[in-house]
Formats: structure tokens, C-alpha cells, sequence
């Protein structure tokens, strides 16, 4: 105790850690390895001093028994979780989208006579990237846009993030990477800050979900492509092959799933095939 | 159509050659008692060339252990007879076609990038297999489009062509290359392969790098069709667009599980980020190759 006080930061014991690790796990699939213990103190300390508790424990015993606790565990699902995003993350993959996965899929359902198409930004955090879909979306489509029914579902286990999304405005930073034919287009400055325009609003739902929440999950049926970049690193093994199993069967027939840069599904799922686009992977349902 | 392309540039006086010593080379190569000494003597012919092969073979590519290698004779000793010949070539033919005009071009640039990123991405399969191909694939990989960059000295405006209606169109460059130019960079390049005497397996990927189940040298050139795309892949080409592909349902790629290679064990992810750095790599093998204080001058 008295390492806590001369250090000033709060710190778990190893049984604590445990709790508040199954915990976290058993209701959001998030996981916190061992290593991952310095990060999860941090971040719940913050909590702690929110609600005036003296130490973990007793966090623990408010988020397992106090009446108060669904609250509480939305709050700290926000604290746990990383917001770090911006528009047009990552541009190989948004150029895959773009120019390879999407005209694929517009052709083929034109082909079929089906104009509906159906994207899903999960773990989409605060908008930037289900709002870039939508702006990539209208790009592909042109002139054509009228004739499509397109709808781009985006989801997160963070409120916080989800407020931020629903007001769709943005600082100059996460719009770095925008390309300035599309910024011209697509936003609309307010003050320091810029606006997403309503045509590109109008096509993103927005909704809370818990990746753990398996029969909503299970709801997100006939999918054209999905976007779960960055999501998969808080899970560990056995929720990420639930959640990507799930995600297969969610997607159409030559559908896309698109994960994170630098993220495998190796040795998580052998369905899909696995593309080679310029610069980017994909993972294609047959 | 007729072969006139590929007619013509048989008739070609002018077409590049390889110096006397790699052709040399590469029949004490086939020799079956070769003897360090002989080796070291046929390179120490041509000065330029045993500096540039001293060199390659203390850069990061070759270099094993701390010592600085100074002799040829201890690089021989050190790398191995194999190792020498691979080097020997590629440098020799770094020479005879790097340096030739047009070099400065972007796609020229490109073309030499993508070059030498397949031969380093070739050798890394090699190693992740245990094929022991023993730098043949390195080789290989290096030399795969040797006919483009003929069609693009001898035919420039056809060659280019044929790349923009390989775009348009979206097929194959060689499919374009057939209609335009009546004949293949793989056909050239076989053509070439041969009239230099290069060893069999460069002559046999330099033609099926793009249909390895009709090669003799089935191993090396499903390799190097591999190492090909995955190059592409890393937008590291000449070509104006780049299909998507699935590694898996490639020829080259059934090829190898065929001959009994455990391909479903390999982790294609990782062996892609791990070749996202590949670009820096072909920057400092071309600059350990392209010698730029000497090397044009060999060619003169």
C-alpha cells in the first residue's frame, strides 16, 4: 500500500486483475492478456476516480453488484476501448474497396437485378470510417447513385464514440488523408472544423452493439462488405473465431470482409479466400 | 499472325551480349571437376566484374559472418561454388541490359525493381519451403522478364501498346503483347536466354513464368510465378494495372503442393507483411549491383 501512495498511481493486485479481466471478457469478449495489465490499470483508474472509489476491488464490486452497474459498464466499456481513426484510414485498402471489391459486387448485383447494397463499418468507432464508405460508395456509383438502395450500417461497443459519430463533425487531423477533390465534396466547413454533408449522412445507420451480443450479431444478415478493422485485437482466439465464423455467414456470396492492416485471420478461419489486392488483403466468401 | 517479331529480333546485330566470362562461367559451372582456383582465375579476367562480384558478395544479400571477404578465391571458399555463379550472372546481365539506354525511364526503373523484388521475394519462398534451390530461384526470379526489357529497347512503341491495351482490357499483358506485338516477352526472352547459353532452368522460367505446369523446371518456375505476383502485389511492377489474385488457386502454387510441399501450413498473411518492406530492400541491392562509380563503362 504504501508503494501506491509514494508512487501515486493506483495498482491491481494480480487476483484483481484476474476478476476484472474475466469480467470485461464475459461481457464484451474484449481481452486483456497479461501482459496488458500496466494499460487496463491505467485506463481503469480513470474510472475509479469518477466514481470515487478507493481501488479495484471495489470497481469490481460495483460493476458485479450495485444496481448502477449496466451503467457503469457502458462507461467502462468506452475507457477500455481505442478511438484512434481517421477518413480514408489506411488508402490501400480503401483503394481495394474502391476500385476492385466494389465495382466486382455493383456488377454482379446489377447482373442479378438486385440494386441493394449493404455495408457494415463494425467497431466503427467515431464515424470517420463508415462515413469514408459511404463518400467511396457514391464516388463508384456516380450518375448511377440514384438507382441503388445503399446502406451503410456502422456499429460500436463505445457511446461516447457513437455520440461523436451521430454529429459527424471533424478537426482538420482525421481528415488527413481525404483527397481534396473529396473534401471539396463531401464536407462542409463549420467554424475551425468541417461537417459531413447530409447526402453522405443520410446512408449511415448508426447503433450501439456488443460484439459478445451474439444474437445481435446474428441479426446483420446479407452483408455485401464488411469492414472490421482493429476490432479483432481486443478478443482473444476463441471470440474471434466466433465473431469471424459469424461474420461469414452474415456476408453474401462474393462478399468481403476487410480487418486491419496488419491483422491475420490465419489461424482464425480457413472459409474465406484470401485476396491479393494492390497494396491491401481481403478476405472474399466464395 | 506470324512470328515477324520475333524473326526480326533474331536478325538484330546490335542486340546486347554477355560478357565472355559469365558465358565462361557458366560452362566451367557444368564441369564436373572445377576447382576453386579456375573459378576465381576466369573472373579475376574481367576486372570490372570481380570487383562488382567482391562487392555483392559483402553486401547484406550474401555477407555471412563479420569478415570481410577480399579475395574471390575466399569467396568462393566461403559462398560456395553456387552461390558464385548465381552472383556472376546477375551481375553479368545486370550489365548488359541495366545500363543500356533509356535506363533513367520510370518503367525501366520498374522494370528492375520488380525484378530484383521477385528474386528477393523467390528467395524467401525457397527458404520458408526448405526447397534448397540453392539461389536458382534468386536467379530465376531476377531474369523472369528478360524479353521486356527487349521489346522495350528494340519495339518500344508496340511494347507499349500492348501494356496500355492489357489495361484496357484487362487481360494479361502477354495476351495483349500476342495481338499487338505477334509474339511474348516469355518468347523473347526464351530466344534471348538461349542465344547467351544461359543454363536451362533461366531459359525454361524466362518461358513458363506465367504457365509453370508446362515447365521442365517445374519447382523454380512455380517459385518465381509466386514471387512474380506477390511482387505485383506490392505494387513493386511496370505493368499499368494490377489484377487482384488468390494465391492459392494459382498454378505454381498447386504445382508445389503436388510435389509434396506443405503449402496449407503456410501463413500467406505473414509472409505478406513480411515482404511490405520489400522496397527498401531492392533499393540496396541495386545499388550494391549497379555499381555507379565504374559499371557503365563495361558495358561501352
Amino acid at each position: 500500500m504504501a508503494d501506491n501512495l509514494n508512487t501515486g498511481r493506483l495498482q491491481m493486485t494480480d487476483e484483481t486483475f484476474r476478476l476484472l479481466r474475466d469480467f470485461i471478457y464475459e461481457h464484451s469478449g474484449i481481452f486483456f492478456p497479461d501482459n496488458k495489465k500496466p494499460q487496463l490499470e491505467n485506463r481503469l483508474s480513470l474510472r475509479i476516480k469518477a466514481n470515487n472509489l478507493p481501488d479495484f476491488e471495489k470497481y469490481y464490486y460495483m460493476l458485479k453488484y450495485d444496481p448502477q452497474s449496466p451503467r457503469e459498464i457502458r462507461a467502462l466499456f468506452d475507457s477500455v476501448t481505442t478511438n484512434e481513426t481517421s477518413f480514408f484510414r489506411s488508402p490501400p485498402q480503401i483503394q481495394a474497396f474502391q476500385e476492385k471489391a466494389l465495382p466486382e459486387i455493383l456488377q454482379r448485383k446489377a447482373g442479378e437485378g438486385d440494386k441493394t447494397l449493404r455495408l457494415w463499418s463494425a467497431g466503427c468507432s467515431t464515424g470517420d470510417e463508415p462515413y469514408t464508405l459511404g463518400m467511396v460508395a457514391l464516388e463508384v456509383l456516380g450518375g448511377a447513385a440514384d438507382g441503388w438502395d445503399v446502406k451503410i450500417f456502422a456499429s460500436d461497443i463505445s457511446e461516447k464514440a457513437l455520440k461523436s459519430a451521430r454529429a459527424a463533425v471533424y478537426n482538420e487531423y482525421t481528415l488527413r488523408s481525404v483527397p481534396p477533390e473529396i473534401k471539396e465534396k463531401y464536407f462542409v466547413p463549420e467554424d475551425s472544423q468541417y461537417r459531413v454533408c447530409d447526402d453522405v449522412r443520410m446512408l449511415v445507420e448508426f447503433q450501439y452493439m456488443n460484439f459478445n451480443d451474439e444474437k445481435r450479431v446474428k441479426l446483420m444478415q446479407g452483408l455485401d462488405v464488411v469492414f472490421c478493422r482493429n476490432v479483432l485485437i481486443y478478443f482473444d482466439d476463441a471470440a474471434r473465431k466466433r465473431f469471424v465464423s459469424q461474420l461469414y455467414d452474415n456476408l453474401n456470396p462474393g462478399g468481403y470482409l476487410f480487418i486491419g492492416h496488419s491483422e491475420s485471420l490465419h489461424n482464425i478461419s480457413r472459409a474465406f479466400k484470401l485476396v491479393h489486392f494492390p497494396g491491401a488483403l481481403g478476405y472474399k466468401k466464395e | 499472325m506470324e512470328k515477324l517479331i520475333l524473326k526480326a529480333i533474331e536478325h538484330l546485330e546490335d542486340l546486347p551480349t554477355l560478357p565472355s566470362v559469365a558465358i565462361e562461367m557458366m560452362s566451367l559451372s557444368r564441369s564436373p571437376d572445377v576447382s576453386i582456383r579456375a573459378v576465381s582465375e576466369c573472373i579475376h579476367k574481367d576486372p570490372p566484374l570481380a570487383a562488382k562480384v567482391l562487392k555483392m558478395a559483402n553486401s547484406v544479400f550474401y555477407r555471412r559472418g563479420s569478415q570481410e571477404i577480399d579475395t574471390l578465391h575466399r569467396a568462393v571458399l566461403l559462398m560456395g561454388l553456387n552461390e558464385i555463379i548465381n552472383i556472376t550472372t546477375s551481375v553479368s546481365v545486370l550489365s548488359a541490359l541495366g545500363s543500356r539506354k533509356a535506363q533513367e525511364t520510370a518503367i525501366r526503373k520498374n522494370f528492375w525493381d520488380h525484378c530484383v523484388a521477385t528474386a528477393l521475394i523467390a528467395r524467401r519462398i525457397d527458404t520458408r519451403l526448405r526447397m534448397n534451390l540453392q539461389g536458382r530461384e534468386f536467379v530465376g526470379g531476377l531474369l523472369h522478364d528478360i524479353g521486356k526489357i527487349i521489346l522495350d529497347e528494340y519495339f518500344h512503341d508496340q511494347f507499349m501498346r500492348s501494356r496500355e491495351l492489357s489495361a484496357e482490357t484487362d487481360r494479361p499483358l502477354f495476351e495483349a503483347e500476342e495481338e499487338i506485338l505477334g509474339t511474348t516477352h516469355m518468347e523473347v526472352g526464351h530466344f534471348i536466354a538461349q542465344k547467351w547459353g544461359l543454363p536451362p532452368y533461366i531459359i525454361d522460367v524466362a518461358l513458363y513464368h506465367h504457365h509453370p505446369e508446362q515447365a521442365q523446371f517445374k519447382d523454380i518456375c512455380s517459385v518465381v510465378s509466386i514471387a512474380d505476383l506477390l511482387a505485383k502485389a506490392r505494387e513493386i511492377s511496370c505493368d499499368v494495372d494490377i489484377p487482384p489474385f488468390v494465391l492459392k488457386d494459382q498454378q505454381g502454387w498447386h504445382i508445389l503442393k503436388k510435389m509434396g510441399h506443405r503449402m496449407d501450413l503456410v501463413d500467406i498473411e505473414r509472409l505478406t507483411f513480411e515482404i511490405e518492406d520489400i522496397g527498401r530492400e531492392v533499393k540496396e541491392y541495386l545499388s550494391a549491383v549497379m555499381d555507379q562509380d565504374g559499371g557503365e563503362s563495361t558495358n561501352g
